[in-house]
């Protein structure tokens, strides 16, 4: 709970701020999660996409491999997202996990830290298991094919997207700091003995 | 018209619509929002528990993720965001209201994850606030100056209270910008200034509770008692809890009453026409002592929480004086030295002001330690040699009698120029 606070009292009895403050816990993580991965969807890389570029150049020997490697990349999403989740969910998971990992060969603490934001807590066996999955798929594939198609997928629905603002504005992080008159020890406050001392010494004085 | 320059207020955008069909609508239209769901930002946890911070740091990379997709959006995009998304306005509020303050008895952050995130949705927040001050992005991005100050009023973007959060945590270090930024609102949108005279009585209210609440008579409450009425707690009875939280609650008022000040010194109109620094006085004269005796005098179980409470006693009473001080620059100091019309007018003001100070003795002693009057004095003299010297001789000796009434350090009186 934050300390008590004069803006908190402007808040609460002048009449300058907006009365109905929508509640603090109208979106909690699990909400938000479920919000992300709605948006990751929309984004534009879908598993029908990742599955027709893994297998648009291959023989039919190859393809069949390739979608054993789609299917076990499908179990994994399933087992990270749960399974009460939708075949829609479940692909999109793929793809988010497709994303991730052309570009790595293990599962290091971002990537989990990735997976965790999106879908919560998962085992960490079927994260390991879709990293090899997507490494195997994107092995016979050439590197700057594979970055190229991930980049134009998402640049595709995301056009709108501007240089930052206030990418060049200098912040400073300093916060106002503690700046007393004067410390405990050397502080003046007298207790009523020292103030009759004072008194007395006055009164001989004058 | 081709390569016309049309306000954002002004313009119609054509999108398709859900079922694909192409509408036009103005491009400040609720439907253009991103559905994005922010998520009210809380406070990192005190203890270093691994699933509270785990939790915290989930919580603020949301945040951080969502405010810079916030900031890489164009300009009309951007606002049909902050003006249509509740939840946006939720994030931004929950951070004003819960951010830990330099000042909190437990401000830093456990652990260096939980610091690193946490200044980066401080700096985020920051940009935020600024480009929703920021009514010219550029010649293509703008909004109409009436309409912006309609904006930003009307939806509660900046409201006075906000304005004072910013200020005391993003004050120390951006000052120029903030005071761009806050003067840009009260300039596009007057209204504000209605907003702040209506604030003044509350946070002259503040202080009125800290005096209640420590048993102390306070100003405008002078009806007598009932004999059968509960004898009201002092800063001596009342719990250690209580008197952690009084001295919070005053050390926050002070900062943020001097950090907003400070940024925005029109605001000392407002503060003044309510009698603020007499009110302020009086509150130092009545209050800082007894607080004082009883940080000293109670009995702790954990003896450096008297020493965190006294340290935030202390920077009060300095942040009381500084704000008197302002207010008296702004009202008095500041037209004597530009040499304004009526000078005779601003020098007899500060001359009542001081005056008014004698009776508070600490108040006075501990303000002429900070800021010497005598140099007030000087500078009326050179300003003004008409000054009435037996007036400036009679303050400058109150000051003195002041300082031994309290037995402090004796300074050399500056005898007025003859």
């Amino acid at each position: 709970m934050s300390p008590p606070r004069l803006t908190g009292a402007l808040r609460s009895f002048s009449s300058v701020s907006k009365t109905d403050q929508p509640p603090e816990e109208l979106y909690d993580l699990k909400a938000k999660r479920l919000k992300r991965q709605e948006l990751f969807a929309k984004e534009g890389l879908t598993w029908q996409k990742i599955v027709r570029f893994c297998t648009e150049l291959q023989d039919k020997g190859e393809q069949q491999a390739t979608n054993q490697e789609l299917k076990s990349l499908l179990m994994a999403a399933k087992n990270i997202v749960g399974s009460e989740h939708g075949q829609e969910a479940i692909e999109s998971a793929a793809a988010f996990l497709f994303e991730m990992f052309h570009n790595k060969d293990h599962v290091g603490t971002e990537e989990s830290r990735a997976i965790k934001q999106m879908f919560g807590p998962f085992p960490s066996s079927a994260a390991e298991a879709s990293c090899a999955c997507v490494t195997r798929l994107v092995a016979p594939l050439d590197d700057s094919r594979v970055e190229d198609f991930i980049r134009t997928q998402k640049s595709l629905h995301n056009p709108q997207q501007g240089s930052v603002f206030g990418r060049n504005i200098a912040f400073c992080y300093d916060c106002y700091t503690l700046d007393p008159l004067d410390d405990l020890q050397s502080s003046g406050v007298f207790d009523e003995s020292e103030q009759l001392m004072n008194f007395l010494n006055n009164q001989q004085s004058g | 018209m081709a390569g016309a320059r049309v306000p954002l207020d002004e313009q119609q955008v054509t999108e398709p619509d859900s079922q694909g069909r192409a509408r036009t609508l103005p491009a400040l239209h609720p439907d253009r929002k991103e559905d994005r769901c922010f998520v009210p930002y809380k406070t990192p946890p005190v203890e270093c528990s691994p699933a509270g911070v785990e939790e915290f740091l989930e919580h603020a990379r949301f945040i951080t993720e969502d405010l810079e997709w916030l900031l890489s959006l164009p300009h009309d995009k951007f606002w049909c965001q902050v003006v249509f998304d509740e939840s946006l306005q939720g994030c931004l509020d929950s951070y004003l209201r819960h951010a830990p303050r330099g000042l909190d008895l437990l401000a830093l952050p456990s652990s260096p994850a939980v610091a690193d995130v946490q200044r980066a949705i401080h700096r985020a927040i920051f940009l935020v606030f600024l480009r929703m001050a920021t009514h010219k992005e550029s010649k293509e991005s703008f909004l109409t100056p009436a309409v912006f100050g309609e904006i930003i009023y009307n939806n509660f973007l900046f409201d006075v209270p906000k304005m004072m959060d910013l200020c005391v945590l993003f004050g120390k270090g951006n000052s120029q910008l903030l005071h761009k930024m806050i003067e840009n609102v009260f300039t596009q949108q007057p209204a504000y200034y209605s907003d702040l005279d209506e604030t003044v009585p509350t946070v002259l209210q503040v202080f009125d509770t800290i005096l209640e609440k420590c048993g102390l008579q306070c100003e405008g409450s002078m009806e007598p008692k009932k004999l059968n009425a509960h004898k009201q707690p002092t800063a001596l009875t009342m719990s250690q809890q209580d008197l952690v939280d009084i001295i919070l609650y005053l050390c926050d008022s002070t900062t943020t009453i001097h950090a907003f000040l400070d940024i925005f010194p029109a605001a000392c109109t407002s503060f003044h026409s309510h009698g603020f620094l007499s009110r302020l006085t009086v509150f130092y004269e009545t209050a800082v002592s007894d607080l004082e005796k009883a940080v000293k005098k109670r009995n702790y179980d954990d003896k450096t929480l008297q020493e965190e409470l006294w340290k935030r006693l202390s920077h009060s009473c300095r942040k009381m004086v500084e704000t008197a001080h302002l207010l008296l620059h702004h009202a008095c100091l500041q037209p004597l030295l530009e040499g304004r019309e009526n000078m005779q007018a601003f020098a007899e003001e500060l001359l009542q002001y001081f005056t008014s100070f004698l009776p508070e003795k600490r108040f006075l002693t501990d303000y002429d330690e900070l800021f010497p009057i005598s140099d007030d004095i000087s500078l009326l003299q050179q300003a003004l040699p008409i000054i009435d010297e037996t007036r400036t001789s009679y303050l400058l000796q109150g000051v003195e009698s002041a300082r031994d009434s309290l037995g402090r350090w004796k300074s050399p009186i500056h005898k007025p120029a003859s």
